[in-house]
């Protein structure tokens, strides 16, 4: 006999049921479960804007106050898609514009926006209040200047890392003098100066500003004007953070600072010179994040600087950081938890910054708290590896860049595949995982025996042979993503696992062995797949099916194939399969 | 001692004037506060309460009070006696009404700190989920909404990190979304292209019989219709494969491409007959398991191999528009009714039967209401109904559903038939 409820019972208990995932899971225990879920669910995450289409998203769910959408796969930051491929939202919004007029938040990443898309939101959502711009393209400071004039109850604006077509700095001058409703605004990647004047009066009137991410154009002697009219900032991201030395511009900079005692977060540091750093030593302690990855100072200056961070919680950094740096922050640092740091010399030949391996197992041994690591560097031992694994077995996130493909353990020159092994081994709780290095088969089999928490997995430059890509598909039940480059993979391990790609989000393989004709069969047999051929070296149709394709995206969908395709994607499904047979 | 005395006493006089202002209040919309006070048991006040079970309890008032639904009848006057109770909802029986009596009990009394509540709280929550859940729904039917929150916590922490299978076995909740439905709840079926076909296939029917039922007598074309569109229906089932023969071997390798807007001919429709056979074909193809059983029965008969690699039909796009026809909602009902037990018989039925089907190779049946006569098509003409049947979700069978109940000019009687042959046909393929 059921336990039932009344449905306004049921809605209150699913009132208090958050994650997406516990979302899904009501939706799927029963008929009347799915119909209350479906209708009191307010916020929707949509994690491939091509699985599914905006029209089946709205009869699902008809009150939806904030949407998530992602478009382009995660590779398309390391410019591997071409440009064109899609991820265009504006089919969403003019769907959205009708169905949610209601319709609070949007979040987009690596999606297409235009101005008119733009302008489309800020007409048809009365009480829009979120838009954050992740990674994003295709618009304008005039598509910006909409948003900024219609959007009466704008809380955040965040324009992310999205290549933005800077017209105009005018543009914030849009923001009427009646809005005050202002909490978030990042605008830490535009190119064109901001009309500073109106920057000025609109930090100053929106009393509720917490975060203020300002772009490098923003000069460090202004900056200490706007902070004065908000010292309840909570985020701050500086811009260009140098000047002449002026002993004036410096004391009132610190003095500022210390009137800011509620900044948690810092970023920014565009050109920091070093001479200024100390300005911020007062509220170095308050400090729960710091991103100091466009910083290019040298270690010692960065040592004095973190190590009186005492609560960072997270830190990006340079490898300018090098091993002594990363000892004084095991030292000084105990509550950490994510750790980045990048290259600041891509290209060269000779490391000119001392950072090793050293750096890392040092920070994993002295931080109990670190479970996410994303880190550049040239090279890697097994060794070290054991001992990370070892120290932080409560490892969520592990991406090691080792900056040459193919390098060996530079102590033994064999394959690191016993140390990540020992990651994914000792790590239960790993979710995400980027290989490099030298790495065999057996990297994979470890993978696939261990990992079973596994989410998103990225290899580059690995593998001998399909075995390796067969033991990552039958091995991690909990696959989400997987994102392949360079690898020796064909078709034998993909076709073996078909059924599992349902079972995943989304499969990138670029530069790998996936013969044309096995991406017509998987895009024959299997519907519910869209296999999406990118080749800007023409149809692979001309070419013998054996041939390998460029590049191949492969992902779930109840949407069918998708249209907006430019002439370098195909997608191989049932009909254009037996057209050209 | 002394001080003890002096200071009983005093505290006695404080209650007696309190104890008046109750009296006095009681009349008056006092706050829960003032109504709160702890009395001389000799004074206090008892409310009478009756459970949908005829059962009936005296409960302090202060108690009682603290529940709003109560609340309400008590200030118009009810409850004060046995012959005058307080019904309460049916959601509330003796031992949840107990249960509630005593959340009541502990939080009416003001002075408690917030800490207390909360431990007291969590030691009164601690029970088995059935009784959770009463005490939910009679929390609610009494509308105390701090109780209703308390047990709404609990019961989403029991949801939370849990799978679907899991909290089904929590709350003894029935399985009974189909797979399709779990895949996507609520696909666009009229995005899926063969979903499309169908239906036009259903349009252009509609359109011929409804312009053969103006020309001729109702009762005559009704068994004319209802012959042609059994026939009809049957030979589409068959993939039309005598149709088929008809038509011209440049027709069936015509080379796809879409053609929109273009008129109704008996050629198009054959054409269109035989790419939904072969969108059937792939369909079926695409799933495993049948896979290569199905491959095999199909390559014995060449036609067949045509037709499977024909090209697709073109996207024909149909104006539905000018086809309206209301069916009554008790029509609609029995149709809904029909279409589900078709959905059920196929769907419970179907995995089973179609391995039968493909394993037992020879033994099939051929259709006795089969059109064609070539046996050799038989087996061919089992898998592919069989073909066509597992083509059919339950999406396709929602969207036949919504096809016959909207815009149509087949007769209820004639919608009827239409599903009970598909149901015979499928039944004898099984």
């Amino acid at each position: 006999m059921a336990f039932s409820f009344p449905e306004e019972v049921l809605e209150h208990i699913f009132s208090f049921v958050h994650s997406d995932k516990d979302r899904n899971a009501v939706s799927l225990v029963c008929k009347s479960w799915y119909e209350i879920e479906r209708c009191c669910r307010r916020r929707i995450f949509v994690g491939n804007c091509y699985a599914v289409s905006p029209r089946i998203v709205v009869r699902r769910f008809p009150e939806i106050l904030s949407l998530s959408l992602k478009g382009k796969p995660h590779f398309a930051d390391f410019d591997l898609v071409p440009e064109g491929w899609g991820g265009y939202v504006h089919p969403w919004i003019e769907v959205m514009a009708e169905a949610y007029p209601w319709l609070e938040e949007l979040r987009l990443k690596r999606m297409v926006v235009t101005d008119e898309t733009l302008e489309l939101i800020s007409r048809s959502f009365k009480n829009f209040k979120v838009l954050i711009l992740s990674s994003c393209e295709g618009f304008s400071t005039d598509g910006l200047a909409a948003i900024a004039a219609n959007c009466r109850n704008l809380r955040e604006l965040d324009l992310g890392e999205s290549e933005v077509d800077d017209l105009s700095g005018h543009w914030l001058s849009h923001f009427p003098e009646s809005c005050t409703s202002l909490e978030s605004l990042n605008i830490a990647y535009l190119g064109l100066e901001v009309n500073f004047s109106a920057l000025e009066r609109l930090v100053g009137r929106c009393t509720n500003l917490r975060t203020l991410r300002l772009n490098r154009a923003v000069p460090l002697d202004k900056l200490s004007n706007l902070l004065r009219q908000a010292p309840q900032l909570v985020d701050l991201g500086t811009g260009a953070y140098s000047a002449e030395l002026h002993p004036e511009v410096y004391s009132k900079l610190a003095a500022t600072f210390t009137c800011c005692k509620k900044i948690k977060s810092l970023s920014g540091f565009w050109d920091a010179v070093p001479a200024y750093l100390p300005a911020l030593y007062s509220i170095c302690s308050g400090l729960t994040s710091l991103n100091l990855s466009y910083a290019t100072i040298q270690s010692p200056d960065l040592i004095k600087l973190v190590s009186q961070c005492h609560n960072l919680q997270r830190l990006w950094v340079l490898d300018h950081i090098e091993d002594i740096g990363l000892h004084a922050i095991a030292a000084s640092c105990k509550y950490l938890q994510e750790l980045r740091v990048f290259p600041s010399d891509l290209y060269g030949e000779e490391p000119d910054v001392f950072l090793t391996e050293q750096g890392l197992v040092s920070v994993s041994e002295g931080c109990p708290n670190l479970h996410s690591v994303l880190y550049f560097c040239r090279q890697m031992s097994n060794a070290a590896l054991f001992t990370i694994a070892r120290n932080r077995p409560n490892m969520t996130r592990f991406r090691l860049c080792i900056l040459e493909p193919h390098a060996p353990d530079y102590l033994t020159l064999k394959p690191l595949d016993a140390g990540f092994g020992a990651i994914v081994e000792q790590c239960k709780y790993l979710r995400r995982l980027s290989l490099s290095g030298l790495l065999t088969d057996h990297v994979f089999k470890y993978i696939g025996t261990h990992a079973k928490r596994l989410e998103m997995l990225s290899v580059a430059f690995a593998g001998d042979s399909d075995l390796g890509l067969h033991h990552v598909l039958s091995g991690c039940t909990s696959l989400r993503k997987l994102e392949i480059r360079d690898c020796p993979f064909g078709d034998k391990a993909l076709l073996a696992n078909a059924a599992k790609l349902e079972t995943m989000r989304s499969l990138w393989m670029s530069s790998c062995s996936v013969s044309f004709g096995a991406c017509k069969l998987l895009g024959q047999k299997m519907p519910r797949l869209n296999v999406e051929v990118i080749d800007e070296g023409g149809h692979p149709e001309s070419r013998p099916d054996d041939s390998p394709v460029e590049k191949l995206y492969i992902y779930r969908t109840v949407a069918g194939p998708r249209f907006d395709m430019p002439d370098f994607v195909w997608t191989m499904d049932e009909e254009s399969a037996l057209r050209l047979s | 001692m002394a001080q003890e005395s002096t200071g009983s006493e005093h505290s006695h006089q404080v209650r007696s004037s309190s104890v008046y202002l109750f009296m006095v209040g009681s009349y008056l919309q006092m706050s829960e506060g003032d109504m709160a006070v702890i009395k001389p048991e000799a004074m206090k006040s008892y409310i009478w309460l009756q459970t949908a079970d005829g059962s009936i309890q005296q409960v302090e008032e202060e108690v009682a009070m603290f529940c709003p639904m109560i609340r309400q009848d008590i200030l118009t006057g009810m409850g004060s006696s046995k012959n005058y109770t307080i019904s309460l909802p049916r959601q509330v029986n003796p031992a949840i009404m107990s249960l509630i009596l005593d959340y009541c009990r502990f939080h009416q009394v003001p002075g408690r700190s917030n800490k207390e509540r909360k431990s007291f709280d969590e030691k009164f929550i601690r029970m088995d989920t059935k009784r959770l859940c009463e005490l939910t729904s009679a929390a609610d039917s009494l509308q105390l909404k701090s109780l209703v929150d308390l047990t709404s916590r609990v019961l989403a922490r029991m949801i939370e990190g849990r799978t679907p299978e899991e909290i089904r076995e929590t709350f003894h909740l029935p399985d009974d979304l189909t797979e399709e439905e779990k895949l996507e709840p609520l696909r666009n079926t009229a995005d899926d292209p063969r979903i499309r076909r169908l239906n036009q296939l259903y349009a252009r029917k509609r359109k011929e019989l409804k312009q053969k039922d103006k020309l001729k007598n109702v009762e005559v074309e009704e068994d004319r219709v209802d012959e042609r569109s059994v026939d009809d229906l049957l030979s589409f089932i068959n993939g039309g494969d005598e149709d088929s023969k008809g038509v011209s071997a440049a027709k069936h390798k015509k080379k796809n491409h879409r053609r929109k807007d273009q008129s109704m001919d008996s050629s198009s429709i054959n054409v269109n007959k035989n790419h939904m056979k072969s969108d059937i074909l792939s369909s079926v193809c695409c799933n495993g398991d049948v896979n290569n059983a199905l491959m095999q029965s199909l390559g014995k008969t060449s036609k067949v191999q045509d037709v499977a690699n024909d090209t697709f039909a073109p996207e024909v796009e149909f104006d539905d528009g000018d086809i309206d026809d209301e069916l009554d909602p008790a029509m609609k009902e029995e149709l809904d009714r029909e279409v589900e037990d078709f959905a059920r018989i196929l769907n419970s039925e179907w995995p089973e039967r179609m391995q039968e089907i493909l394993t037992s190779g020879q033994e099939r049946r051929v259709v006795p209401m089969s059109m064609n006569g070539d046996d050799s098509l038989g087996r061919f003409t089992s898998a592919n109904q069989a073909a066509w049947c597992l083509s059919v979700h339950a999406e396709t069978l929602y969207q036949m559903r919504n096809n016959l109940r909207s815009a149509y000019s087949f007769r209820f009687f004639e919608k009827r038939l239409l599903l009970r042959t598909a149901v015979v046909t499928i039944q004898n393929a099984l």
